[in-house]
């Protein structure tokens, strides 16, 4: 089946898949493409790892297990405890930032029929270092954030702490979903699914995920 | 959302249609709406095949194209939200807590 799909989607996830194998704020291109593959193959799964289960002894890779395949049964006490074993929060952050990055072309093309997406080689460089100019604690959310904290929704702040994590998220949620701007009409519609149509899609899959966001 | 889209556009959603999976929630191919939202939160790819088949055969290629993008873009939220310990704020919490005990769900708390 050859699915045509919009320029814009198809645009947004190839610019997703590039930023996922380009160098983070503290992560290389070659260290997030692992990470990548690792969330793929956990949502991908026949066979998956109970939530409990850290295969890889390695808390970034585990981190973007548990994410891909079980993310209802993360916890604040896990995060606590994968932080204890090494991995500092803005780390955890960008692992959360690489796996909403690979997921969503995966998923859309798994969902359409088309042959899923590959990822390219790694970009070589260092870690850019860009992060939020000043980070906060926050009681919306157990990861930090842009100060000032809890000024805006948790799901909106959730990673303001990198800037460059936050700005693929939100392309891509403009073309997939629609744009902020869009969200406050009732009425707004690509002329396909109706805007309560779309509620539909995104309130069935979200509760079979146990997310009530 | 459901609710209040649904209602400004003159088709109100029956929102508990989200729990059971059953029926069209009141809505125009709400029921091969949920059920292609319903194969693509599942692992069987020939159950994802007759879903899209059927949405195909319903509404048209660039209908389910479109619903498969919403459904991309909450595999992706429902993960930042989770990953991310992601709360309601509190004054929010009196809307969405009688929702949430509708649909069956927990909301989440640190």
């Amino acid at each position: 089946m050859n699915t045509a799909v919009r320029d814009d989607l198809r645009a947004a996830h190839e610019r997703s898949l590039a930023h996922v194998v380009s160098p983070g704020a503290r992560l290389s291109g070659e260290r997030r493409r692992r990470i990548a593959e690792v969330a793929v193959e956990a949502y991908l799964s026949a066979d998956p790892s109970p939530p409990w289960v850290r295969r890889f002894d390695d808390p970034a890779l585990d981190v973007a297990y548990r994410l891909g395949r079980h993310a209802g049964t993360i916890t604040k006490d896990w995060f606590e405890q994968m932080v204890t074993d090494g991995l500092h929060p803005v780390e955890w952050v960008e692992v959360v930032g690489v796996v909403v990055a690979a997921l969503p072309p995966v998923a859309f093309a798994r969902a359409i029929g088309s042959p899923l997406p590959e990822l390219a080689s790694p970009v070589p460089g260092a870690p850019t270092a860009r992060e939020a100019d000043e980070l906060a604690p926050a009681t919306l959310n157990f990861v930090p954030v842009a100060a000032p904290a809890d000024r805006m929704p948790s799901v909106v702040q959730a990673l303001s702490a990198l800037p460059d994590e936050w700005n693929n998220l939100w392309q891509l949620a403009e073309v997939q979903y629609m744009s902020d701007r869009a969200m406050d009409d009732p009425l707004w519609n690509r002329g396909t699914l109706s805007r309560a149509q779309m509620e539909l899609v995104a309130g069935r899959l979200s509760l079979l995920r146990e997310c009530f966001f | 959302m459901l609710s209040w889209s649904s209602q400004e556009d003159g088709t109100p959603a029956d929102v508990l249609a989200l729990a059971s999976g059953d029926g069209d929630a009141g809505l125009p191919h709400g029921a091969a709406l949920m059920a292609f939202a319903e194969a693509i939160a599942g692992w069987d790819d020939d159950a994802l095949r007759v879903a899209r088949e059927r949405l195909v055969a319903d509404a048209g290629e660039a209908f389910m194209v479109d619903a498969a993008a919403v459904a991309a873009n909450f595999e992706m939220m429902t993960r930042v939200a989770d990953g991310t310990g992601a709360l309601h704020a509190p004054d929010a919490m009196n809307r969405v807590v009688g929702v949430a005990a509708a649909l069956g769900m927990a909301l989440p708390a640190h």
